[in-house]
């Protein structure tokens, strides 16, 4: 696991063999290194598309997680954590919207429905969204983080956006010597955009 | 440098001219107050904060203004529906800048712009912002409403990259019936202010620069962004601002260079207290700009920088 978590991001990274992860979302927790010893990632999740992304993209590409612990205050507006419980209820529909979510934007782009499946069948959610009593946090931490078997199939590799967008050679229409888009282009003798 | 083809509009809100070709007008900055967690907000549900605070935060950033010559806007973040109507209040008794209705909630942003309406300062709002996730009470709201100036910000979370963004603002990208520029316009929307939408780094931050240019390019208004929230949600660059704050900071008032050159005409450049940091390095920006376009017959107004600073 030495090269996970796969997607950087805004949490610390614990001990990648924990059973469990801690989803904050709007809220910061810091922990102790003995607690940090006992989860795989803890941290903030403030947007229902690219937060979720990242959350899935971890868990998915290691089996020892089996449970996630959603707590912290709600991200408003974004209703992150309850896009995170939407997706693992009810998935995505066709064009990558998260039903049933209330978020405000709640897509993904990165994220097939193959990774959203193994996602639900993966891990279980500890739905304890507006719990920010650090001790009771922990106290789920100490229940859930050795609770299990690793899942039974092997990780699943998920490429983070930047790695995953394409790199196409841009077919060029504008009249300049400098592209910007396939239309766009800018005549460095005139410094004319057009 | 460069200019643009496509002839560039310029909108007026309360005074204050955004748009242009490069060089032409001052790049207008909005700094954010009662952002979350902001040390001058008491209580965010019943929009109590520290008032002399807050006046003097505004009165700086309006000194800013005046000193370099960059027009001033006030970027009013609220979370809650009581507070959104205080806040409105309170910034317009302490400055005749226009200002941001801006909110996480939707119920909040339509709130502020019915208030805005009521109280007889939509001429001096901007609603930010009209996104893909607009939803049929929020076209309402501003359809009643006579808020005419808006951002419309092309952040697409199912494509990222550039045609992505140009589509969600051309046609809709499958994702609204409209375009969000007919969706604006048929809000009443008069004065489009084009955010290309910064992503973190590693989802796309830098496209937003290249979108700046092919909006332009391609429609003619004014755009801009809060490029501040690229080095803001760069984790590695959290890490270093524990061993030194001004690691950060140079980061964070550096970006909003990227953004002028890069055609941009408004910036979001993030917390109000930044403003003696921001004003400066933008207007040193502006002037670099202007000196350059100099000859292609774009001539800088009387408050531009390069007429008040050197």
């Amino acid at each position: 696991m030495s090269d996970w978590p796969v997607v950087k991001g805004d949490y610390q990274v614990g001990n990648g063999k924990s059973r469990i992860c801690v989803v904050t979302l709007a809220s910061h927790f810091e922990l102790a290194s003995e607690y940090m010893k006992k989860v795989a990632l803890i941290g903030p999740c403030h947007t229902e598309n690219l937060g979720i992304e990242k959350i899935m993209a971890n868990v998915v590409s290691n089996p020892n997680i089996r449970f996630i612990l959603v707590c912290g205050e709600e991200s408003r507006g974004h209703m992150s954590g309850n896009t995170l419980r939407a997706i693992h209820a009810n998935g995505i529909d066709g064009n990558g919207r998260i039903i049933g979510s209330e978020g405000a934007i709640p897509f993904i782009e990165n994220i097939s429905e193959a990774v959203v499946k193994r996602f639900q069948a993966q891990v279980q959610l500890i739905d304890r969204t507006g719990e920010t009593d650090k001790g009771k946090i922990l106290q789920i931490i100490e229940e859930y983080h050795n609770k299990g078997n690793v899942f039974s199939e092997p990780p699943m590799v998920v490429q983070a956006g930047k790695k995953k967008r394409k790199r196409e050679r841009l077919e060029i229409n504008g009249t300049g010597d400098v592209v910007i888009s396939k239309d766009v282009s800018l005549d460095t003798s005139s410094g004319i955009i057009a | 440098m460069f200019r643009f083809q496509t002839e560039q509009k310029i909108v007026n809100i309360a005074g204050v001219k955004i748009g242009g070709q490069p060089g032409e007008l001052a790049t207008v900055l909005a700094g954010t107050i009662f952002y979350p967690n902001h040390k001058i907000v008491e209580d965010e549900s019943k929009g109590l904060f520290n008032k002399k605070k807050a006046e003097i935060l505004i009165n700086k950033q309006s000194s800013c203004a005046d000193e370099t010559g960059n027009p001033s806007m006030v970027h009013i973040f609220g979370s809650s529906e009581v507070g959104i109507k205080k806040y409105i209040d309170f910034v317009s008794e302490i400055t005749e800048a226009p200002f941001l209705i801006d909110s996480t909630e939707a119920r909040v942003r339509m709130e502020g712009v019915k208030h805005a309406t009521e109280v007889g300062l939509a001429d001096r709002a901007i609603n930010n912002s009209i996104n893909m996730g607009i939803t049929d009470d929020e076209i309402e709201a501003l359809t009643h409403s006579d808020v005419d100036a808006s951002i419309v910000m092309g952040f697409n979370a199912m494509d990222s990259s550039l045609e992505g963004r140009i589509a969600l603002l051309e046609n809709g990208a499958s994702v609204t019936e409209k375009g969000l520029l007919q969706i604006a316009e048929d809000c009443g929307i008069s004065k489009i202010l084009i955010d290309p939408s910064i992503t973190p780094m590693g989802n796309g931050a830098g496209i937003a620069l290249r979108m700046t240019l092919v909006a332009k390019a391609k429609w003619g208004f004014p755009a801009g962004s809060g490029i501040h929230n690229a080095p803001s949600s760069w984790n590695w660059l959290k890490n270093k601002k524990k061993e030194n704050d001004l690691i950060f900071k140079a980061c964070d008032v550096g970006s909003i260079g990227l953004q002028q050159m890069a055609a941009g005409d408004f910036i979001l450049y993030g917390p109000i207290e930044n403003a003696p940091y921001v004003f400066p390095m933008a207007a040193m920006t502006d002037i670099m700009i202007a000196e350059a376009v100099a000859d292609f017959d774009v001539i800088p107004g009387e408050d531009h920088p390069i007429n008040k600073l050197v």
